[in-house]
C-alpha cells in the first residue's frame, strides 16, 4: 500500500524538482539573506530592519508584478486578446482598496469583497465591447477605456478620494499585516497567494475552457466553427484576469503606502507586456521569470545608471523583440533538448 | 439612392447626431467665440491629421501599427527647433550624418559581394556579428570625439531653454564654434565612413534570404553624392554656418520645416529597413517593437535636449505687431505681418489658426493626388489589398514599403515642426497628439484616408468646443445650473466619442465593412 | 526544342510544412505545359516557387539559362514572367484601366499592348473605368490574364483559369490562351482535365508534392490507368 504512494510521491518530486527547489529557496530567502548579513533567524522573525527586510520588500514587489503579469498573459498570451487597457484592471483594485480603507474605513475582508465585485463589473464592461470589435480595434477601444480611467483618476474633482496627480496617500494598513512591522508575514502571504493563483492558472489553461481559449488565439473563426460561442470563453478569461489584476492592485496598495496615478497609465500596461515578453508570451511561468528579471534589471539600472535607466530597459525590450521573441521560458522550452545535448557533449569531453 | 440610404443608415444617423451636437454647441456661444473656436478646432485637427494620415498610410499598406508615431512627431519638432535656433549645430552635424548614411546607401551591393566571397560555415556565422561589433566600437570611439557645437543640458546658461528664450526675444546667443581637438579630422572622417560600411555590410549579412539578381548602379551614385555632401559641408562648414545665421527668420523657418520633414522621412526609412522589416512575419512583435521604440525615442530626446519645456519663436512673417495690428483687412496684415487679425470681432492668431489649417488642407490634397494620380499611389492602393500579387508583377514592394513608412514619418515630423511654435516643445507633446490621432483614426476608419481627415477635424473641434465651454459654461436646458467642463474632460470626451462610435460602427465612420 | 524553364528537384516549405518534396518540370519554348494533379498536390505552390513567392529551400529553377531560385520575386518577374494567380487576384480598389497600367514594367507598355489586349478581350474595353469590384467572375479572369500581357513576358504562369466559370466563358478563355501560346510559353495549372488536354502539348503530374509523371499530352489521353490513378477522373 505504501509502495505506490511512495513511487507517486517520488515521481511528483522528480518531475517538479525545479519548481519545488525554487519554492524552497523562496521560503528560505529571507533567512539566507539575513544570515549573509550576520542576522540570526530570530532577528529576521522580529522584522528588524536590514538587508533581509529589504530583500523581502523587493521580493514582495516582484510577487505583485508577477500576479499582474500573469493576469495579462492570460488574456494576451493565452487567449490572444491584445488589451491596452490592462493597467485599468490593476488600477481599479489599487484605488478601490485605498479609498475604501482610507475614506470609508472598511475592514480588510469587506474591501477585498468590494474589489472583487468591481473586478467582475469591469470585466463585464470590457466584455460588452468584445463581440463588436476585434484585434486592433479591440486594442484601441481598451486603450480608450484605460485612458478614460486614468483621466478620471487624475481629475481634480475626485482629488479628495484619489489624490489626483499626487496619488492616494495615507492608507492605514491593519497592523497584523503592516508591511513595515510585519513584513515577513506579508512576504509569506504574498508568496502563498502567488503560488495559489499560479496553480489555478495552470489548472485553467489545462482545463477544457482553457484549451478553447488557446484555440481562440490560434484561430477564432475555426473555434467558432467547431461550435464554441467564443464570446463566453473570452469573457471567462477576461473575468479571471480582471480578478487577478485587481487582487494584485489590492496587495499593491497594502504594501505601498502610496498609490501613484502612474499605475493607471498606459505605461503600466507596457510594463506587463514587457514582463511577459522577457519571460515568454503565453507560457505562464514566463510571467514569473519575467517579473523577476524585469524588477531586478530595473532596480539595478536605476541604482547604477540613474536617469537613463528607462532608455536601457527600452533597448533591452527592443532587443528581446528582435532576437529573443519567445522570451526566456519560451526559448528554453524550444532549445532545452539542444542545451541538454550540448551539456552531455561537454561532459563527455571532460569526463 | 435608396440603396445608398439603406446601406448607410447607421452612418447617416451618426453624422446627423454629430451635426446636431455642433448646431447645439453653436447656439450656446457668441459669434466671435464660435469663429475662434472653430478655427482653433481646425488647427488642432490639422496637426492631428498630419500625424493620423501618416499613421494610417503605414497601417494600410504595411499592416504596422506604428505606436512610435507620436514620438517621431516630437522628434520632428525638436530637430526643426534645432535648425531654427541653432543653425551651427545643424551644420556641424551634416558631415558625420552624411558619412554614416553613405555606407547604408550601398544596400544591394553587400549581398552580391557576400555571394562572390566563399566563407567557411563557422566564419559565415561569426562574420556579421564581428562586422557589426567593430562598427559599433568605431562609432563609439569617434562620435564622442567628433566636434559639434553643442549646448549643455545641465548648464542653464548654455541650455536649450536659454537659447530658445533668447531667440524668442529676438537675440541669438553667440555661437561657439567647435574644432577638431581630440581627434584628427581625416581620421574621424575616414573612420566614420569605414564604420558605416562595416556596419551596413554586417547587417546585410544577417538577412541574406533573397538576393538581387544584378547590381544597381544607382546605389553607387547615391553613395557618391553622400560622400560629396560630407566633403563639401566639411570644407565649407564655417561659411555655411555664417550664411544660415545671417538668414531672416522666415527663410530659416522654411529650412527648418524642410530639414525636419526630410530627416523624419530618413529616420522612417531607416527604422523600416532595419527594425520593422525582419518582423513582418510576426505582426504582434512589430507592435511591441514600435511600443519600445516610442519609449526609447522619448529617452533619446531627454538625453539630448533635456526635460524642461521650451518655446520656439514664430517666424517674423507671422509675428509682426505695431500700429494697425490686429489687422482688419488683408492689405494691413500683408504690410505689417501682424501676428493677429480681427475676424468677425474675434482676435485670431494668424500662425496657429490660419496658417496651420492651410498647410493641413494642402497636405490633404497633395497626398490625395499622390494616391489617386501617380503610379506610386496606384501601387500603394494595390498593395493595401494584395502585396504578393504586386510583387509578382515585378514591382519591388519592399521599396514601396520603405517609401510609405518614410512618407508617414515625414508627415508626422512636419506636423511636429509646425506645431512647435504654437504648442511649444516638451517631452510629452507627442503622446497627447498621438492619442488624438489614434482616436481620430478609430472614428474615421483606420485605413481610410478621407476618414483620417474627417476624424481629425472632429476630434479637434470637439476638444476646442469643450475647452471653450469650460470657460463660458453650458446652461443646461430647463435649469439654472451652469455646467463648466473641466480640462480633464477634454481628452475624456473624445475618447468617449470614439468608444461610442466604435460600438455603433466597428470600422469607424468611413471604414469599409469586412 | 529549347528549354525556357527548367525546374530541378525543388523542395519548398510553407511554415514548417514540407509542401514540395522534389518537383521537376521542363518547359520547352513556345509550348503549353499543364501541371496536373489532385487538390492540394502542390501545383499552385510549384508556380509560386518558380516566381519566388514561396522560395524553394532546395533545388534549382533555371529560367532562360540562368538560376533564379532564391532571388526576390519582383526580380524574377521582371525577367519576363507573368503570373496569373488562382482566384484571379485583381485589385478591387483599382479601375480596370489602372489594373492594366500597374503591370507596366517599362513606361508605355500599356499603350503598346492596349489594342492587342482589347482584340483578345473586347469586353474589357467597355469596362475600362469600372472598379474591380463591379466585374463578374469571367471578366475578372480576363482582366487577370490581360494584366499579365501588358509587359513583355516570355513565360506566363496561369493558375486555374477555368475555375468557377460558365462553359461558354471557358471556351472563350481557351481560345484566348491558344492565341497567346503563339507568342509566349505557358505553364498552366488546371483541374479540369478536359480543358487541360485540349490546350496543352505537355504535362507534368504532381502527386503529394512530387512530380511523378511527365510527357506528351497525347500519350496521357490514351493512358487511362494513369489518369485514373493520379487525377481520379475516368
Amino acid at each position: 500500500m505504501t509502495q505506490p504512494t511512495n513511487s507517486r510521491l517520488s515521481a511528483f518530486f522528480s518531475s517538479n524538482r525545479a519548481a519545488l527547489l525554487t519554492l524552497l529557496a523562496l521560503i528560505l530567502l529571507p533567512f539566507i539573506v539575513g544570515m549573509m548579513d550576520g542576522e540570526s533567524p530570530m532577528m529576521v522573525f522580529a522584522n528588524e530592519s536590514g538587508n533581509s527586510k529589504f530583500a523581502q520588500g523587493l521580493a514582495i514587489e516582484i510577487f505583485i508584478l508577477a500576479l499582474y503579469a500573469l493576469s495579462f498573459d492570460l488574456i494576451f498570451g493565452i487567449t490572444g486578446m491584445l488589451s491596452f487597457g490592462h493597467s485599468m484592471f490593476f488600477g481599479v483594485g489599487a484605488y478601490l482598496t485605498g479609498i475604501s480603507i482610507k475614506t470609508f474605513g472598511l475592514s480588510l475582508p469587506a474591501t477585498l469583497g468590494l474589489v472583487f465585485i468591481a473586478a467582475i463589473v469591469q470585466a463585464i464592461l470590457f466584455g460588452l465591447v468584445l463581440p463588436r470589435v476585434k484585434g486592433i480595434t479591440f486594442a484601441l477601444v481598451t486603450l480608450g477605456l484605460g485612458s478614460v480611467f486614468h483621466i478620471v483618476v487624475m481629475s481634480s474633482e475626485l482629488g479628495p478620494y484619489t489624490g489626483a496627480d499626487v496619488g492616494l496617500q495615507g492608507v492605514i494598513v491593519p497592523a497584523f499585516i503592516s508591511p513595515a512591522n510585519e513584513r515577513l508575514r506579508f512576504y509569506f502571504i504574498a508568496l502563498t497567494i502567488l503560488i495559489l493563483v499560479y496553480l489555478l492558472y495552470k489548472r485553467f489553461v489545462d482545463s477544457p475552457t482553457g484549451r478553447v481559449c488557446v484555440a481562440i488565439r490560434e484561430n477564432e473563426g475555426r473555434a467558432r466553427m467547431l461550435g464554441y460561442n467564443t464570446f463566453y470563453f473570452k469573457l471567462a478569461a477576461l473575468t479571471l484576469s480582471s480578478l487577478t489584476a485587481a487582487l494584485a492592485g489590492f496587495m499593491h496598495t497594502l504594501y505601498q503606502p502610496i498609490v501613484s496615478p502612474n499605475i493607471a497609465n498606459m505605461g503600466f500596461t507596457v510594463t506587463a507586456l514587457l514582463i511577459i515578453l522577457i519571460g515568454g508570451v503565453g507560457t505562464l511561468s514566463g510571467a514569473l521569470v519575467g517579473a523577476v528579471v524585469y524588477r531586478l534589471l530595473d532596480f539595478g539600472l536605476r541604482r547604477y545608471i540613474g536617469e537613463s535607466a528607462s532608455f536601457i530597459s527600452g533597448a533591452v525590450y527592443v532587443l528581446f523583440v528582435l532576437f529573443i521573441p519567445f522570451g526566456i521560458v519560451g526559448t528554453w522550452k524550444m532549445k532545452s533538448l539542444q542545451i541538454k545535448q550540448g551539456w552531455q557533449r561537454l561532459q563527455k569531453l571532460f569526463g | 439612392m435608396n440603396t445608398f440610404l439603406r446601406k448607410n443608415t447607421v452612418l447617416l444617423i451618426t453624422l446627423a447626431a454629430i451635426l446636431a451636437l455642433f448646431i447645439a454647441a453653436a447656439q450656446g456661444m457668441e459669434k466671435k467665440d464660435f469663429v475662434i473656436t472653430l478655427l482653433r478646432g481646425l488647427s488642432v485637427g490639422s496637426l492631428t491629421f498630419l500625424v493620423a494620415s501618416g499613421f494610417s498610410l503605414i497601417f494600410g499598406l504595411l499592416d504596422v501599427l506604428n505606436l512610435a508615431h507620436g514620438t517621431l512627431f516630437m522628434i520632428g519638432a525638436y530637430i526643426g527647433w534645432t535648425v531654427f535656433v541653432r543653425p551651427d549645430t545643424f551644420v556641424d552635424l551634416l558631415t558625420p550624418l552624411a558619412l554614416i548614411l553613405s555606407g547604408f546607401a550601398l544596400g544591394d551591393v553587400y549581398p552580391l559581394l557576400a555571394t562572390r566571397i566563399r566563407f567557411g560555415l563557422s566564419l559565415k556565422r561569426i562574420l556579421p556579428w564581428a562586422l557589426v561589433f567593430t562598427s559599433i566600437l568605431l562609432f563609439g570611439w569617434i562620435l564622442p570625439r567628433y566636434p559639434i557645437a553643442i549646448w549643455n543640458v545641465g548648464n542653464y546658461g548654455q541650455s536649450p531653454v536659454t537659447y530658445s528664450f533668447m531667440a524668442d526675444s529676438g537675440t541669438r546667443l553667440p555661437v561657439l564654434p567647435a574644432a577638431f581637438t581630440e581627434i584628427s579630422a581625416p581620421l574621424a572622417l575616414i573612420g566614420l565612413l569605414l564604420a558605416s560600411i562595416l556596419g551596413a555590410f554586417g547587417l546585410a549579412l544577417f538577412n541574406n534570404t533573397a538576393q538581387p539578381l544584378k547590381l544597381n548602379w544607382k546605389k553607387f551614385i547615391s553613395f557618391a553624392i553622400l560622400l560629396l555632401v560630407a566633403l563639401l559641408t566639411f570644407i565649407f562648414n564655417d561659411s555655411l554656418t555664417a550664411a544660415l545665421t545671417g538668414l531672416s527668420s522666415n527663410w530659416l523657418f522654411v529650412i527648418a520645416v524642410l530639414v525636419a520633414t526630410l530627416s523624419g522621412a530618413g529616420l522612417g526609412a531607416l527604422i523600416e529597413s532595419t527594425l520593422i522589416r525582419p518582423l513582418y512575419i510576426r505582426p504582434i512583435y512589430q507592435l511591441m517593437l514600435t511600443l519600445g521604440m516610442s519609449a526609447i525615442g522619448i529617452e533619446i530626446v531627454r538625453a539630448i535636449w533635456g526635460r524642461p519645456e521650451f518655446v520656439m519663436p514664430k517666424p517674423a512673417f507671422f509675428n509682426g505687431s505695431g500700429g494697425v495690428c490686429p489687422a482688419t483687412n488683408f492689405a494691413d496684415w500683408w504690410a505689417n505681418n501682424c501676428s493677429t487679425i480681427l475676424l468677425l470681432d474675434g482676435r485670431v492668431r494668424v500662425y496657429n489658426e490660419i496658417f496651420i489649417p492651410i498647410v493641413g488642407v494642402i497636405v490633404l490634397i497633395s497626398i490625395w493626388m499622390l494616391l489617386q494620380r501617380t503610379r506610386l499611389g496606384m501601387v500603394i492602393r494595390a498593395g493595401v489589398q494584395d502585396r504578393e500579387m504586386v510583387e509578382a508583377l515585378g514591382i519591388n514592394v519592399r521599396r514601396v514599403f520603405t517609401m510609405v513608412f518614410a512618407l508617414g514619418v515625414g508627415l508626422a515630423a512636419l506636423g511636429g515642426i509646425l506645431a512647435a511654435p504654437s504648442m511649444g516643445l516638451s517631452n510629452a507633446m507627442g503622446e497627447s497628439l498621438f492619442l488624438n490621432a489614434l482616436i481620430a483614426l478609430a472614428i474615421g476608419g483606420l485605413t481610410n484616408y478621407p476618414g483620417a481627415a474627417l476624424g481629425s477635424v472632429l476630434v479637434g473641434l470637439i476638444q476646442q468646443f469643450i475647452i471653450k465651454y469650460g470657460q463660458i459654461g453650458i446652461a443646461i436646458p430647463f435649469t439654472d445650473i451652469i455646467f463648466k467642463p473641466t480640462p480633464p474632460l477634454v481628452p475624456a470626451s473624445t475618447v468617449l466619442l470614439m468608444v461610442i462610435i466604435l460600438l455603433i460602427l466597428p470600422n469607424g465612420l468611413l471604414g469599409k465593412k469586412e | 526544342m529549347e528549354t525556357i524553364l527548367d525546374v530541378q528537384n525543388i523542395h519548398t516549405f510553407i511554415g514548417q510544412y514540407h509542401i514540395l518534396q522534389g518537383v521537376n518540370v521542363r518547359v520547352p519554348q513556345g509550348s503549353i505545359t499543364a501541371l496536373l494533379g489532385r487538390n492540394g498536390a502542390g501545383k499552385t505552390t510549384t508556380l509560386k516557387s518558380i516566381i519566388g513567392l514561396t522560395p524553394p529551400r532546395e533545388g534549382k529553377v533555371i529560367y532562360e539559362g540562368k538560376e533564379v531560385q532564391g532571388a526576390r520575386s519582383f526580380d524574377i518577374a521582371a525577367k519576363g514572367i507573368g503570373f496569373v494567380p488562382e482566384h484571379r487576384a485583381i485589385f478591387r480598389d483599382l479601375t480596370v484601366e489602372e489594373n492594366l497600367k500597374i503591370a507596366e514594367r517599362v513606361k508605355g507598355d500599356y499603350l503598346r499592348k492596349r489594342d492587342f489586349i482589347f482584340d483578345l478581350f473586347p469586353d474589357l474595353k467597355r469596362l475600362m473605368t469600372l472598379s474591380g469590384t463591379a466585374l463578374s467572375g469571367g471578366q475578372q479572369q480576363m482582366l487577370a490574364i490581360a494584366r499579365a500581357l501588358v509587359p513583355e513576358n516570355h513565360l506566363l504562369l496561369i493558375d486555374e483559369p477555368s475555375e468557377g466559370l460558365a462553359p461558354v466563358i471557358i471556351e472563350h478563355m481557351m481560345k484566348a490562351i491558344q492565341l497567346l501560346a503563339k507568342d509566349s510559353t505557358i505553364v498552366l495549372v488546371e483541374q479540369n482535365f478536359l480543358v487541360a488536354s485540349q490546350l496543352a502539348e505537355y504535362y507534368v503530374i504532381i502527386e503529394e508534392g512530387r512530380s511523378v509523371q511527365a510527357g506528351n499530352m497525347k500519350d496521357l489521353v490514351n493512358d487511362k490507368a494513369a489518369i485514373h490513378r493520379y487525377l481520379g477522373a475516368a
